[in-house]
């Protein structure tokens, strides 16, 4: 598995880096490249520019408000969220949900944006971003603007990021009177998603996020208690796919159970 | 700032200075194997899942099947020639040796610098911290039970000369 | 039913010196590591060869189609590359490969590329060969093939039916062997039933052991002498020659194999002779070293399979005590789109017709298809590992239908330890073992005197806990007669390998092996062997690493496969060392006086003589004079070369065509595992929780080292057991075709593992062990079982299929009558 011929850059500013996607049409950015160099191994796809976004240090930053908010740079690694005593004051589900994912090899180089803009209907972390309602900052030439997580994910490695923009950061709001819990049934331990579902409860009241159900993260919303969950996405119309892993009733199936689980979950850890 | 094709790199490895010009698409598996004649780290999948490449850059296991060359200009890499030092071999390798912990020795390499990362940063590990560690690096001969286990008597010192 | 008693006309125990304790049943260190753990093993794709083109082969993107027009003008014009080699070059040069079914099975035309037709997912039908591995993949991409699509062919149990297409015209149908055994009186087994227990179908799921290291070759062609040098990871060049010489028309000593290190192999690394063939016409062709490496999605893809097989209509009389009289069955055994080592499958089996149990009456009605998938090897525990779950679920399955405790079933139904060696109803003689012995162990190691308070915990936590118990045998050192059942005109029997094992002009005892390990730790086992006869220690011992043709060690049948090395291995290297000892108390006996080899003894690297161990003579001074001072010898001693070839041949004996009856088998290793899970009942989700093996393959050369084997073939077995499935579409492409979907057990997927050992020693080899690496497959039929047990509270559906991932688990809970109906119970 051999990458077609490529031309590479990294910048040393984030400015120089939108300049060079904005440049070259077929130009990609390039994170942590735990995915993006198995796509171009295999030949699915062949961007003709990689924009390492490396140097870019400013992407990489953890800061917490004083307000409780959580600004966690894009190109912060899960190992960068495992380590930050930030990340487990603000939001600890971030640290449970980021040490889940493959193995430490992969999360040393993996990176949230990174995980955020593939938006595989496997991924961990769109859904979970939608459950909490991050927001992300995304940054073109035109400037900056914040998009809600529930507009982000647009479909199968398809975001509101446009092929010239990056994704900088992402906003945590503040955890105060909310729980999260993530739960999820994987192909081994920490393997690929077969189904999964993140909540987080505030108030009574759960907002759900299922995974590899859709295209993008289903969200719906019930009262914070299971047997509510669970009548709520049984009457959710899904039409989850069907493979070599999971038929998609197992997939609807489990998508209620592991909603109720991640839901008891978010009521434990209720702040 | 012009996107380029090919680049002249110098990486580190275990300690020496290497300078290469090399096409942007090498990966860094095989910019060690081919271009730097280190073979001991090894390619066992397409998808980065197996850990057979896996090798120490800047301080961090990593599989180098998804690493281009280019972006470790710069780097200080960490491959498994490396481990032995004057002559006697680093404890983790005389452990592999001791609790039969390698059969064909395929992932053996990658094993080794998951291992050695692992004690780096926590030289105590428990069993299932230790297979956590090893979680990406996949063995087909031997199930895991003696490589846990000579992880644990590297990190107790319990190999001899 | 009939005693039996084995009465061959050869006798079969082989009596042998008696050797004495030391170096055998050590943990030596193995020499292999030293090399290993620093990255200084030499595997194919370390070899480097100046001027090396890389080879990517252009591969079918379809399960079945008709290849109307190939052109390569385009890629051979890209500046780099070196040439291409299309099947129509291929077919002109090289002739189809020796079929070993009989007509019409044996009408398959196969060759190296694809000639005309593709007829499964990455065939390889152009290699493209560039000066470097990018510029090869790239150049790929250049080459236009057109297909006509036909319709594939997917399900061996629709394969043989007169309206599916054809794989194979010359052929005429799908069916590549079919035939049936009888043994025994089943009807009168029938009649005699208190009970008959009736399943509808049990299917072996496909997978394979997919070793780390894919398939790769090194290949040199040497103008002057038409030889080529095949730098390979091949792991059986015995069979390898055999297939490429007369394919390519040469002579068998054209084809140097040479290996040293192999990244793991389980039988997957058998049947490349296949890419060989084109590599070595390329290299010809070019008149440069040629390197492929497989990647891995074409190793899942388009290398080797286990076999698939399909259990129908199986009928079991029992007596109501639980005693099992026999069963019938139909076999339908898929074995993908060629046939390389097949049809030999469909008789491997029978190495184990009754499994480990003592039922006599047998019929089975065996077919195999091929289908548009991947072509099937002798995958680890090749075809015994198919024929032992089917045993496995059916006791399983009447244990649970009748309500008899699973291990008293079994005790009630094992082989016993004074019946060995057993002659089985098929005539197969298995050597020792004591099954009840190995279950008690394997019970004790799971506690399973516990299982009812574990169970009421588990079901407090809201799990449904199950335990389960695999029994199998890891039939070794085949004999190859056995083909002869499936095809009489094959002139294939017994079996060998080669060990020379000389003194060189230093001193230095260098040995070489004609096999090819893939870990197995062949270089220290011998070594331990060599060293406790001559009376040195293990690391005085030189084993050269791998395997050589030019070594001329090697015999029709060398490679490692099959669980056979302690026993052929060994056994030709402790030949080699038997005469080579006598050769160096010859020399001694001369040079120090002494009347005979008698008065003389080995000892610390010295010949001295028995009466005077002062008067001693180095081994060093015996090569000495023998390589470079023979004048001083007598005359009678100057024949002495202290350079021993042995060739070490089992005492096989042709089978019966007729009655397709015969000891298919040297040696029976035996495996009992037990293993405990815990289901939850929401989601089909299970955890193993405890696990035990217990392993008796007889004097075991180096503890540690079986232990090891064991702990790989069950991981390996809980793989097949929940994971790792190889399915198919319906347009015919693997849906696991990378380790990104095909999910093997990692370091945190592994339960806690426990293991025991018994040593039964074989009556029949030189040293008392027996072939052990293949394992059988235990773990399958343990989990499948536990699974069984497990949801017996939850509907009590029936464990049918050997792959149980989640999915499957889910679906047993939520709709167990659709499993149950599978299973009918009749009295008789």
């Amino acid at each position: 598995m051999l990458l077609a011929e490529v031309e590479y850059a990294r910048p040393s500013s984030v400015e120089e880096a939108l300049r060079l996607l904005a440049a070259h049409d077929g130009a990609r950015a390039l994170a942590g490249g735990q995915t993006l160099t198995n796509v171009m191994k295999a030949r699915a796809a062949s961007p003709d520019v990689l924009v390492d976004l490396a140097d870019l240090d400013e992407l990489r930053r953890i800061t917490r408000g004083a307000d409780g908010t959580l600004d966690v740079g894009a190109m912060s690694t899960y190992s960068d969220l495992i380590a930050s005593a930030e990340v487990a004051a603000a939001r600890p589900i971030l640290t449970v949900v980021a040490a889940q994912i493959a193995d430490v090899q992969v999360r040393n180089r993996g990176t949230l944006g990174g995980n955020l803009c593939l938006s595989d209907p496997t991924n961990h972390f769109p859904p979970l971003m939608a459950a909490i309602g991050a927001t992300m900052t995304v940054l073109g030439a035109s400037g900056e603007r914040a998009v809600a997580a529930d507009e982000f994910f647009l479909g199968v490695y398809m975001t509101a990021v446009a092929p010239d923009e990056l994704l900088t950061k992402v906003t945590i709001p503040s955890a105060a009177g909310t729980g999260d819990g993530f739960a999820a049934v994987t192909i081994g331990r920490d393997g690929t998603c077969i189904a999964n579902a993140a909540a987080t409860v505030s108030d009574g009241q759960a907002r759900v996020a299922l995974g590899c159900v859709a295209a993008v993260p289903v969200v719906v919303r019930a009262a914070a208690e299971e047997d509510a969950v669970v009548d709520t996405v049984r009457a959710t119309a899904l039409e989850p796919p069907d493979d070599v892993h999971a038929s998609a009733a197992y997939r609807r199936h489990l998508a209620e159970v592991l909603a109720a689980r991640a839901v008891r979950q978010a009521l434990e850890r209720r702040s | 700032m012009e996107p380029i094709a090919a680049k002249r790199i110098t990486v580190t490895v275990n300690g020496d200075s290497h300078e290469r010009e090399v096409e942007a698409r090498r990966l860094l598996v095989h910019f060690l194997r081919d271009d730097l004649d280190l073979t001991g780290t090894h390619i066992g999948c397409d998808t980065g899942n197996c850990g057979a490449c896996t090798v120490i850059y800047d301080g961090m296991a990593i599989k180098s099947c998804m690493m281009l060359a280019v972006q470790a200009d710069g780097a200080a890499i960490e491959t498994v020639e490396g481990l032995a030092a004057n002559g006697e071999l680093h404890p983790l390798q005389k452990a592999f040796g001791a609790t039969h912990a390698l059969q064909c020795g395929y992932c053996t390499p990658g094993m080794l610098m998951s291992a050695k990362h692992l004690l780096e940063h926590n030289p105590e590990p428990t069993d299932e911290e230790i297979r956590r560690a090893l979680q990406g690096n996949i063995c087909r001969c031997t199930g895991y039970v003696n490589i846990v286990e000579a992880v644990q008597a590297a990190a107790k010192g319990e190999v001899g000369t | 039913m009939s005693e039996t008693t084995v009465a061959p006309e050869h006798p079969l125990t082989v009596e042998e010196q008696e050797v004495k304790p030391g170096f055998i049943g050590q943990n030596v260190p193995r020499k292999e590591d030293q090399r290993l753990v620093q990255g200084e093993g030499v595997f194919v794709d370390d070899v480097k060869r100046h001027g090396m083109a890389y080879v990517h082969f252009v591969r079918s993107p379809y399960a079945h189609a008709a290849i109307t027009r190939i052109d390569v003008s385009k890629a051979a014009e890209l500046e780099g590359v070196y040439g291409t080699l299309i099947g129509e070059e291929v077919a002109a040069t090289s002739d189809p490969f020796f079929q070993i079914a009989p007509p019409p099975g044996g009408h398959v035309k196969d060759f190296a590329l694809a000639v005309g037709r593709v007829r499964h997912v990455g065939e390889p039908v152009v290699a493209v060969a560039a000066v470097t591995r990018e510029l090869a993949r790239d150049a790929a991409d250049l080459v236009e093939v057109d297909y006509e699509p036909l319709e594939p062919v997917l399900d061996p149990e629709r394969a043989a039916d007169p309206a599916t297409p054809l794989l194979h015209d010359d052929v005429g149908s799908n069916v590549i062997w079919s035939g049936e055994f009888d043994y025994g009186d089943y009807d009168a087994a029938l009649a005699d039933a208190d009970k008959v227990v009736r399943i509808k179908r049990l299917h072996f799921d496909r997978f394979s052991s997919t070793p780390l290291e894919t398939s790769g070759a090194v290949v040199e062609y040497n103008r002057g002498t038409a030889q080529w040098t095949i730098h390979s990871n091949n792991q059986f060049p015995g069979f390898a020659q055999i297939m490429m010489a007369p394919a390519l028309r040469v002579g068998i000593d054209k084809l140097r194999f040479v290996s040293q290190d192999i990244g793991g192999g389980f039988g997957n690394k058998i049947c490349t002779h296949v890419q060989l063939v084109a590599l070595c016409l390329l290299a010809r062709k070019l008149k440069r070293p040629v390197n492929w490496t497989e990647w891995r999605t074409d190793q899942h893809t388009a290398n080797s399979h286990g076999n698939e097989r399909v259990f129908l209509d199986v009928e079991v009389p029992v007596k109501s005590d639980g005693t099992l009289l026999g069963f019938r069955a139909r076999m339908i055994d898929d074995c993908g789109a060629y046939t390389r080592y097949e049809p030999l499958g469909c008789i491997i089996w029978a190495q184990v017709t009754p499994g480990v149990y003592r039922w006599r009456n047998i019929r089975v009605d065996f077919t195999q298809v091929c289908t548009n998938k991947s072509p099937c090897g002798p995958n680890r525990g090749y075809s015994r590992m198919q024929h032992l779950w089917f045993t496995e679920r059916v006791i399983d399955i009447v244990a649970h239908e009748l309500g008899i405790d699973p291990v008293e079933i079994r005790k009630r139904n094992y082989i016993r330890s004074d019946e060995m060696p057993y002659e089985t109803p098929n005539g197969c003689v298995y050597d020792s073992g004591d099954y009840a012995a190995c279950l008690d162990q394997a019970l004790a190691l799971i506690e399973y005197d516990g299982i009812d308070e574990r169970r009421r915990d588990a079901e407090a936590r809201g799990k449904l806990l199950g335990v389960g118990i695999g029994s199998t045998l890891d039939s070794g050192t085949n004999n190859f007669g056995q083909s002869t059942i499936l095809n009489p005109e094959l002139q294939f029997s017994g079996n060998n390998e080669v060990a020379t094992v000389k003194l060189d002009i230093f001193g230095e005892i260098v040995v070489t092996i004609g096999t090819t390990p893939q870990g197995q730790s062949h270089e220290t086992t011998a070594a331990q062997v060599v060293a406790e006869i001559l009376g040195v220690t293990p690391d005085e011992v030189n084993v050269r690493a791998g395997h050589d043709s030019y070594w001329n060690s090697h015999a029709g049948f060398s490679g490692t496969y099959a669980s056979q090395f302690a026993v052929t291995g060994l056994g030709a290297v402790k030949g080699a060392t038997d005469m080579l000892a006598e050769e160096i108390k010859q020399i001694g006996a001369a040079v120090l006086g002494a009347e005979s080899t008698d008065d003389v003894h080995l000892e610390g690297g010295f010949v001295k003589r028995n009466d005077n161990p002062e008067a001693a003579l180095p081994f060093m001074a015996c090569g000495a004079i023998v390589n470079a001072n023979n004048a001083v010898l007598p005359m009678e001693a100057r024949s002495i070369t202290l350079n021993c070839r042995y060739v070490y041949v089992p005492p096989h004996q042709l089978p019966d065509k007729e009655r397709k009856y015969g000891n298919l088998t040297l040696t029976y290793a035996n495996q009992i595992h037990a293993c405990v899970v815990e289901v939850d009942p929401e989601t089909g989700v299970y955890e193993i929780v405890d696990y035990s093996a217990v392993d008796d393959c007889g004097i075991r050369i180096n503890p540690q080292i079986v232990e090891g084997q064991v702990h790989g073939a069950t991981a390996q077995s809980i793989g097949a057991a929940t994971h790792e499935t190889f399915p198919y579409d319906e347009d015919g492409n693997l849906l696991t075709p990378n380790f990104y979907d095909y999910h093997v057990p990692h370091a945190l997927d592994m339960p806690p593992m426990k293991t025991g050992y018994v040593e039964s020693p074989s009556p029949f080899t030189p040293l008392g062990a027996k072939g052990m690496g293949e394992g059988g497959g235990a773990g399958i039929s343990a989990v499948c079982a536990a699974l069984q047990n497990a949801l017996a509270a939850a509907g009590r559906p029936i464990v049918y299929d050997s792959s149980n991932p989640y999915k499957r688990v889910w679906e047993l809970l939520r709709n167990p009558d659709e499993s149950r109906a599978l299973v009918t119970v009749e009295d008789a």
